[in-house]
């Protein structure tokens, strides 16, 4: 077992010795600590952190996308918790203009969803003939890059279709969604587009949207975080590269998803 | 003959540091929404929702800024914790932390002993009872803050893994868990250190260790002969 050092032969000539080393090691330990835990309390200050990090946080961003993406499979499907009860009024309104985006149809005409791009027959549609095309209905989950979550029901069409009736050319590798709610914008990866519960919704938990959720139509898809999902929607361009976004162009992940 | 491994001292630290940035981007993240509850529902198991942490615990500045460090920090957290327990399993140090037969009793000695009741320091190895029970609880809880941080980043391709956990809600609340429990026994560590065996931090740092400055040699509880020269023998050990 371990000495004892007043029952060993060094017991006469360690004291003084041992008290000398073990005062210095005490002041050095505190030094050390309250140096250690002072860097840990400015390091922690609400702060962003050394600058300098900022290229291996892009780094480590972009090498997540390629993670995410080797897991995205289009078969995984949201399926909400039975005992989930929908939010209805609760579900959060968001945007990014100073007021409620509301489509002004003196000033712009009938409002109409665009689909152009790397299509062979870009497409005007109005949301009579959106609402004529094959409707989908899913009970989902929303993400929310906050942390908060939500469920409702969204019904539209699926963005594969429209993908489909446009002629979408096999060099479209990414799209972007744009809208009306001042410049907000986000591009997707074309896989993420065309899984199945990707919509271009028109209605929510059975009423057609109201401006707070982005009418008269928005993105919508578990497969990604809430704000990669653009609200008044004006505009769906298929791309063969990506073309950032609101947030995304913020300091907010470009992937974004869930 | 070095007290911890070179391997095990350079893990440690990178932990320290790599913990210490998820724990305050993670607070970060939390303070966008903190709180439990799916809009338009109430949550049972929290008392404090709605109430944001402090924001001079937290790390990252913004939410943006703390997800970058958060997902990050975890390549380092989670490769950094498996290099440590791939080293212990394959040169033995696991021995002195897996828990041995007999271990809450002797764990329940070691109480009685920091609460005087008993005079004697309970023999021990390396470790005694209630730090082996810390050291293997920290890989264990640290593995389910992985599990369930996994869970609550991919709810939906990785549906199986947060549907086990019982949904994105509980998930993102074991998540939180994990990191109480973790801080908890940070806390527990540190103090500890400082009040009873400071002698160990140089053997976190260089390696080296004085056995007859350990705490069972000084029949040291916290802040009870603290300096070696301070010992008295105890009562018939």
């Amino acid at each position: 077992m371990s000495r004892r050092p007043d029952r060993s032969e060094d017991a006469i000539r360690l004291p003084s010795h041992v008290a000398e080393r073990a005062g210095l090691d005490r002041r050095r330990f505190l030094a050390a600590a309250s140096g250690a835990l002072g860097t840990l309390a400015l390091a922690a200050c609400d702060s962003m952190g050394p600058r300098s990090a900022k290229r291996i946080l892009m780094l480590a961003e972009s090498g997540n996308e390629k993670l995410e993406r080797v897991l995205f499979h289009h078969s995984a499907m949201d399926v909400p918790r039975a005992s989930a009860k929908a939010a209805g009024s609760h579900f959060p309104a968001y945007f990014v203009s100073d007021e409620v985006p509301v489509w002004d149809e003196a000033a712009r005409g009938a409002w109409r969803l665009e689909v152009s791009g790397l299509v062979r027959k870009p497409l005007s549609l109005s949301l009579t003939d959106l609402a004529a095309l094959p409707r989908m209905g899913y009970r989902l989950d929303h993400f929310c890059v906050e942390g908060w979550n939500a469920v409702a029901t969204r019904t539209g069409v699926r963005l594969a279709d429209i993908a489909k009736l446009a002629g979408m050319q096999p060099d479209a590798r990414y799209v972007d969604f744009q809208s009306f709610d001042s410049d907000y914008h986000e591009s997707w990866d074309i896989e993420s587009a065309l899984h199945p519960q990707t919509l271009i919704v028109y209605a929510q938990d059975g009423h057609y949207l109201n401006a707070a959720w982005g009418a008269p139509a928005r993105v919508y898809s578990p497969v990604k975080l809430g704000y990669k999902n653009t609200k008044y929607l004006t505009k769906i361009v298929f791309l063969p590269e990506r073309n950032g976004g609101y947030w995304s162009d913020r300091g907010y992940e470009w992937y974004g998803g869930v | 003959m070095k007290r911890h491994h070179a391997v095990v001292r350079i893990t440690h630290w990178v932990n320290v540091i790599a913990l210490t940035i998820m724990i305050g981007s993670g607070l970060r993240i939390f303070n966008a929404y903190p709180a439990f509850a799916r809009r338009g529902e109430t949550f049972c198991c929290y008392p404090f929702e709605h109430q944001p942490i402090p924001a001079s615990l937290t790390f990252g500045g913004w939410l943006a800024g703390a997800r970058n460090w958060h997902f990050a920090m975890m390549w380092v957290l989670g490769i950094n914790g498996l290099v440590y327990l791939a080293f212990i399993y394959l040169h033995g140090e696991w021995r002195d932390l897996v828990p041995r037969r007999g271990i809450v009793r002797d764990a329940w000695e070691m109480v009685r002993f920091y609460l005087t009741v008993r005079k004697d320091h309970p023999r021990q190895g390396k470790h005694n009872a209630l730090q082996r029970l810390a050291y293997f609880s920290m890989p264990l809880v640290g593995i389910m803050a992985v599990v369930t941080g996994i869970a609550i980043w991919k709810p939906v391709q990785l549906a199986p893994l947060t549907n086990l956990l019982g949904g994105y809600v509980w998930a993102r609340y074991w998540h939180f868990w994990s990191m109480l429990l973790l801080v908890a026994l940070t806390v527990g560590h540190i103090f500890m250190v400082f009040s009873v065996d400071p002698y160990s931090i140089p053997s976190m740092i260089t390696g080296k260790y004085r056995p007859e400055w350990s705490p069972e040699a000084r029949n040291a509880r916290p802040f009870v002969h603290l300096l070696p020269t301070h010992h008295e023998p105890p009562a018939g050990s």
